[in-house]
This record gives C-alpha cells, structure tokens and sequence, in this order.
C-alpha cells in the first residue's frame, strides 16, 4: 500500500470510521485500478469501499475532502518555476503527513528523498536552519527550506500531542516562535524603524501566509488525533459519570451509547431463541411427521424450550426531586422500547400515565421533553402513583412480567402504599427498584427506600449508565 | 465483461450509458459500484429509503450483463434449507427403497455378514450426493454456467444466523455442505444485497461487502428518471410534478414519497389527461404519494403553496 493511501486510513480511524485491514487492501486495489488524479471519482470508489454506513459516508466525505484538498500553499509560489512548484507540490503533502507522526528522527531522510526535484536548496536550508534566518527563507520563498523548518519545530513543540480545538492558537504561537519568529518580527520593526516602509510589508506579508500555513497544519493535526480520540475518551467518561452531572449539550452521544448498549443487551438476548431447536427428541411428533416417509425418520421433531422475552412494564418518576436523571431514564427507557417490543413505559410525579405511545410516535428529543412536560412537575406521591398504576394495569400482570420502578422513594410524606407494591410483587415475575440516590441516604428524611426495599426482587442504586446496563443485562439474562 | 476491461473512467460512463439503455436512470456513483464489484469480485450492499430504485438496480445490472437474475427475498425465519440447498427427501427414500430390492443380488455371493459388509462399502455412497441436493437460489447461483446476478432482497428482514450463512458465500463465493465438501462458483456472481436499515448488519458481513447509499434523487436525476420512465408525460407537466415532490420530501412525513411513487403518481396524472398540476387534482390524487393519513391531513393546507413554486420553476 502507498504512503498517503495509509495515512489516509489513519485518519480515517481516527474519524472513527473502522477500517479494516481488508477493507484497506480493496482501498489499495481500489487505487491502482483508479490512480489519483480523478478525485471525484476516487472519493466515490473509495467511499464505497471503506466507509459502510450512511453515518461513516458523511465522515468519510469531509475526510477526503480534508486530505486530499491539501497542500502546502504558501502563496510565494510565483517565485518559483512553474514546472518545479507543481511537482514539489504534491510531494509536500507527504511530508506533513509524516510530520503529524512526530517521528522527527526519520523526518530529514523522508525529506530528501520526497523533495527530488528541490534537494539542494533543502541540503542548504538543512545548514542553516533552525533558527537565525527565518528572515532569509521568507525573503527568498524557500519553500522547501521553511516546509522543513515547519517540520522540525512541529516535531519539537510536540504537535502530535495536541487534543482539543483550544489548543489550536497556542501550538501555532509555538511553532512559530521555534521557527524565528521573534527575529522576524524584530527585522521588520527595524525595518519600520529604518524608513523600510515596503520591506517591512512585504516581510509582513510574507510572515502571515507563513502563519496560515502553520495554522492549516496544527488543524490538520488536530482533525487526525484528536477528534477521534476525545470521542472515545468522552464516550468512557460518560458512561461512568452520574447521570445527574450529564449535562444538555451531552445528550445526542449519551443517546448513541444507550441506544448501542440497549442494542447489545437484545443481540445477546435475541441469540438465546436459537436454542430452543436442540434439546430432546420429541419421538410422538417425529413419528407423526414422518409417516408419509414409511416411518423412516427424516425429518426430526425437537421438544422445545420456550424462550419468553421478558415483558417489562417500566415506570418512571419524573418529578422535581428526580429531574436531573429523569431525562436519561426516560431516554433509555425510549431506547429499550426500540430494541425490545414489549416494553410498556409509564411515568408519573403526581398521577400516573402511559408514555409507550408517545415514544412510538416522536422521536427521543421531542418525545422525553414531552413525557416529562405531561407528567413532570408535581411533587412525587407514590401512593396515588400506585393506585393509579393498580387501576390502570394490574390486570395484564402475570407472572412472566418485570415491573421496573426508576425512582427515588421519596413520597413527600404520604403513604407511598406499599400494600400495592407487595400485591404486584405477589402476581408479577419480579419487580425491580432503581434508585439514583446511593443506599446510605437510603430512607433518610421522606425516603421510603426502607419500606419499598424488601417488596422487591431487586432494590439498588443506579446512578451511572455502567450500573444501568448491569442491571438490564441481569434482566435479560435470566428471563 | 468488455466494458470492465477498459479504463475506469469509460468504463463507469459505458455503464451508466448501458444502465440508460435498460431504463435505469442512475449517476456514475451508482455506476463506480458496479465498476469496483466487478473488478474487486465483491457483493454490494445497497442502502436507501425504499422505493429509490435498490431492487431495480440489480434487474437492470441483469439485463445489462445479460445475465439471468436469481433473486432471494429474505424474511425473519428463512434458514439455510430455503435459501443454500435441501436434500430431496423423496427421493433418498426411493432410492433406499430400491437399495433394498437390489441389495439380495448384489450381496449374492457374499459369506457372512463381514463379507457383505465389505462389499457393501465398496459400492459408492449416493445416499447424499449432489444428485440428491435440491438447489436453493444461492447454491443455485453458485453452480450456474454463465455469470449470473444474485440478488439478496431486504436482507434485514432476516435473522443474525442467516447472515452468518451468507458470510461463506460473500467471501468466497462458496458453500460447505457437511456431507459433501465445499461446492465453490463455477463462474462469480454479481451479487447484490438490499437493506432498508431496520436493524443495523453485521460488521462481519459489511465487511465483506461494497457499500453503496442511494439516497433521494435530486430534481434533475427525478426528471430524467420520469422522463425515460413516463415519457407521454408533458415536459412542462414533468418538471411541475418533479418540483411539488422534491418540496413534498423536505416536509416532516411520516413516510416520505419515493422515486417509485412519483412514478406512480405520474402515471396517475397521464392517465386523468391531466394537463397542469391544480390544487383540486393534487388533494385527489395525494394517495398516491403519501401512504398515511396523518401525512395527506397534515399536507392538504400545504398543497396550493407547492404548486405555486413547483409552476413557477416549471417555467
């Protein structure tokens, strides 16, 4: 595979675009039978091959753009001959791409051996530089010279350490301050100060298609690591942090990992089905099937083991004292209604009603505000809670169905009426308490954890997406 | 393929010339993939809203390799006895049947049960034999002369095992039957996979796979789909019809119009000898685009503004 083809797939996996090592080696064919220089139709053969979702082609799309499009433009290139800026051109994409690895020991050879056509202007800009005469490059439009000096201060600031978009500013600065900048900025004060208005200017001039070119590099860097990496690295924050420090502007990834996490947890279910075709023969049906085969047994008859999927019948706190979690409950709450068919939701703080309509209808972003705008607001009573859920539903209680209750057992004085709990407990598989609140807070001040706790099969705290995904798991598993 | 063997870019413009030529209207995107599989020897997963044309892209690839098509629709529940082969029950039994008539000559000279033994291991076994495989559309088009397109219809609709059945197949173009061996593809089909995206595939099988999205067609492309696909229907009329739809789908629908009903829907309109799109004849004939009702109630206030701009860009 050549050099910019696996780049390119760094940074496409970087842009969280997951490459395989096969789907590379199409990409290498892929380039072979198309060459480079047709990039529409490279960018749509390419795409196809690397990029498999809708989501990753949008990815992939402002990737390719981003690489390809790219080349040292230092706008000095009339200085050039026409023949030579062009080749060299393209061969100092290359170098970048070298340069973002940081691995500056490898950087000079690399150079000489991509510059060609340039080698000996770098040979003596190799000499001279790095510092004392970023003046002289500028004024001479050495490209090669100042592409190198770029190189090797980028190497030396560290640019592949770079992480976040704030950072953009400062890496530049430091670039340029290893390249000389404080000398140029002084030849063009003296410059000034001489009467040299046009030098100065000219110098001026020069230096800010300089910064242009630094800065397009630090982004470029930038693109390559860093936003891959701090998805990864808030995607791993979020699913430990407690649910109520998520803020708003986390919610569109919060949804993709619950909704994957609500994905997994019914893949892994959904496999238990195949199962129910071993087991014991069933020697009465086989032989009945088989008559017509002269009783020689061809077709076989297993004794099946149903598997259930679990009915769950999710109900919600979203009142006040809850708020915070609320939104997220209900969020996975909607993504499980996604994966498993049989969920009912229901959510309450004064009264209690159904939302599994609501969820089916609109999507997450406008069907969790709406459920918490209906329901949301009043100061949580429990008993009447449980009345309601009693009227409402306890008739389609059986006993293959699991009652989650997500709240956090605080009544507000009134009778939390765990007479009705008990029955549901009597009549349905299991029921499950999750709270938010830790268990040592547990039944203090208005808290009925205490009294709730033992009408349950399971009563925990739940105030992370980790423990939430737990307990689902444990839901599936031994349904 | 003459056509594969020439340069890309020629290649891809003979194909999309080749696709005009069998009444599919497609840009060199869709062309590049049938390019690519070609060269690579790859299925391609096609993606879309339904309706933009993904099984139609295979009996158009069909017709223009002029290969037969071999189509395979997917449903939850369909397992490799449906779909990869199924021993001929029937038949094995006759066979065993006459097995036992034949078995007294055959064993004549045979003394003691060893010696019939021996000798009845020495007879081929044809019990399970190719002769007595049932071939299903995928076995089907492995072991087929000629090149052959494959088509996997909705492969989404079918289970996670099922995928993995495929995985063989997409691969390497072959299949492992237990009691035979490896049956491998006489000649590579061009095999395409639809997906309306219900559930995610598997990485495993994209993998394995070229991706191709086809999304909504732009106005231009939807005229010129129209126009080879409808091509009584007057030219003003066309772009009248092309622009309300292409207003139509940036509204929030339940089911957005596809490519397919708009040209149902402008069949509809030849056939009422429809001349200009008027407000009265839109609301009546609105069913033909939308398929809820919320959509066509929500839609019936929006109609007279559609016309308005979908007649003045007509002009």
């Amino acid at each position: 595979m050549d050099r910019p083809l696996a780049e390119f797939v760094e940074m496409l996996r970087y842009a969280d675009i997951p490459v395989s090592i096969s789907e590379s080696l199409d990409a290498a064919v892929t380039v072979q039978l198309i060459g480079y220089e047709d990039r529409a139709l490279l960018k749509d053969a390419l795409s196809q091959v690397m990029a498999k979702t809708v989501e990753d082609h949008e990815s992939f799309s402002r990737c390719f753009d981003e690489f390809f499009s790219y080349d040292v433009e230092l706008n000095l290139e009339e200085a050039l001959p026409p023949e030579l800026s062009e080749e060299t051109s393209s061969e100092d994409s290359e170098n970048f791409d070298q340069d973002s690895g940081s691995d500056d020991q490898e950087m000079p050879a690399n150079q000489n051996a991509g510059e060609g056509g340039a080698g000996s202007g770098a040979g003596e800009a190799r000499q001279t530089s790095p510092d004392g005469n970023l003046v002289d490059m500028l004024e001479q439009n050495d490209r090669t010279a100042l592409t190198m000096a770029m190189n090797d201060a980028a190497g030396a600031v560290n640019l592949s350490g770079i992480v976040l978009m704030t950072q953009r500013g400062l890496f530049t600065r430091r670039i340029m301050e290893e390249m000389g900048l404080d000398q140029v900025n002084r030849e063009i004060t003296a410059r000034q100060e001489g009467g040299d208005e046009e030098g100065s200017q000219d110098l001026a001039g020069r230096l800010e298609s300089l910064f242009d070119t630094v800065r397009d590099l630090v982004d470029r860097q930038l693109a390559q690591t860093s936003s891959g990496k701090s998805k990864q690295f808030r995607q791993d924050i979020l699913k430990n942090v407690r649910l109520s420090n998520i803020e708003q502007r986390d919610f569109r990834i919060m949804r993709e990992i619950v909704r994957r996490m609500a994905k997994r947890l019914t893949d892994m279910n959904s496999r238990v089905r195949k199962v129910k075709n071993r087991g014991h023969l069933d020697i009465r049906k086989t032989m009945r099937r088989n008559v017509a085969y002269d009783g020689i047994l061809f077709e076989t008859h297993w004794k099946q083991k149903h598997k259930d999927r679990p009915r769950v019948l999710a109900v919600c706190d979203v009142s006040g004292s809850v708020a915070s979690v609320a939104r997220f409950l209900l969020l996975f709450l909607y993504s499980l209604n996604e994966v498993l068919p049989k969920v009912r939701s229901f959510a309450f703080s004064g009264t209690l009603g159904e939302v599994t309509e609501l969820f089916d209808q609109y999507g997450p972003e406008d069907a969790v505000p709406l459920a918490i705008d209906k329901f949301g607001g009043r100061s949580t009573d429990y008993g009447r809670a449980m009345e309601d859920f009693k009227e409402l539903i306890f008739d389609e209680l059986d006993n293959r169905t699991t009652v989650i209750f997500l709240g956090d057992g605080r009544s507000n004085g009134s009778d939390p009426r765990i007479d009705i709990l008990k029955e549901i407990k009597a009549r349905s598989k299991r029921v499950i308490w999750l709270n938010p609140e830790r268990k040592s807070i547990w039944g203090s001040g208005d808290s009925e954890m205490l009294r709730i706790a033992p009408y349950c099969t399971v009563a925990d705290t739940c105030n992370s997406l980790n423990k939430l995904e737990l307990v689902i798991r444990d839901l599936l598993k031994t349904s | 393929m003459t056509i594969i063997d020439k340069e890309p870019a020629s290649a891809i413009d003979l194909i999309v010339e080749g696709f005009d030529a069998a009444g599919y209207i497609c840009d060199r995107h869709i062309a590049t993939s049938i390019y690519l599989s070609q060269k690579l020897d790859k299925p391609i997963l096609v993606e879309g809203p339904p309706g933009v044309g993904k099984t139609e892209l295979a009996k158009a690839a069909s017709e223009l390799l002029n290969a037969p098509l071999i189509r395979l629709q997917c449903y939850e529940g369909l397992d490799e006895s449906k779909a990869l082969y199924e021993w001929k029950y029937g038949k094995q039994l006759l066979y065993t049947q006459i097995l036992k008539e034949k078995l007294g000559d055959l064993l004549e000279d045979a003394v003691g049960l060893d010696q019939s033994m021996t000798k009845l291991h020495q007879f081929g076994d044809s019990f399970f034999s190719e002769e007595f495989l049932e071939a299903r559309p995928l076995m089907q088009a492995l072991k087929s002369e000629g090149q052959t397109v494959l088509l996997i219809d909705e492969i989404d609709k079918s289970d996670h095992e099922f995928e993995a059945y495929l995985l063989e197949i997409l691969s390497d173009y072959q299949i492992s039957v237990p009691e035979i061996g490896t049956i491998k593809a006489r000649t590579k089909p061009l095999v395409f996979l639809t997906s309306n995206n219900t559930r995610e595939m598997s990485d495993a099988l994209k993998r394995r796979c070229l991706h191709l999205y086809i999304p909504f067609p732009d106005a231009d492309l939807e005229r010129r789909i129209i126009k080879t696909r409808v091509p009584e229907l007057d030219e003003n009329l066309r772009n009248q019809l092309v622009s309300f739809v292409q207003q139509l789908r940036t509204q929030d629908l339940k089911k957005l119009p596809a490519v397919s009903e708009t040209i149902d829907w402008a069949r509809t309109l030849l056939l009422l000898h429809a001349e200009n799109l008027d407000t009265e004849l839109v609301r009546n004939t609105l069913n033909m685009l939308l398929k809820f009702e919320e959509d066509i109630d929500n839609m019936n206030t929006e109609v007279p503004k559609f016309i308005a701009v979908a007649q003045k860009e007509a002009r």
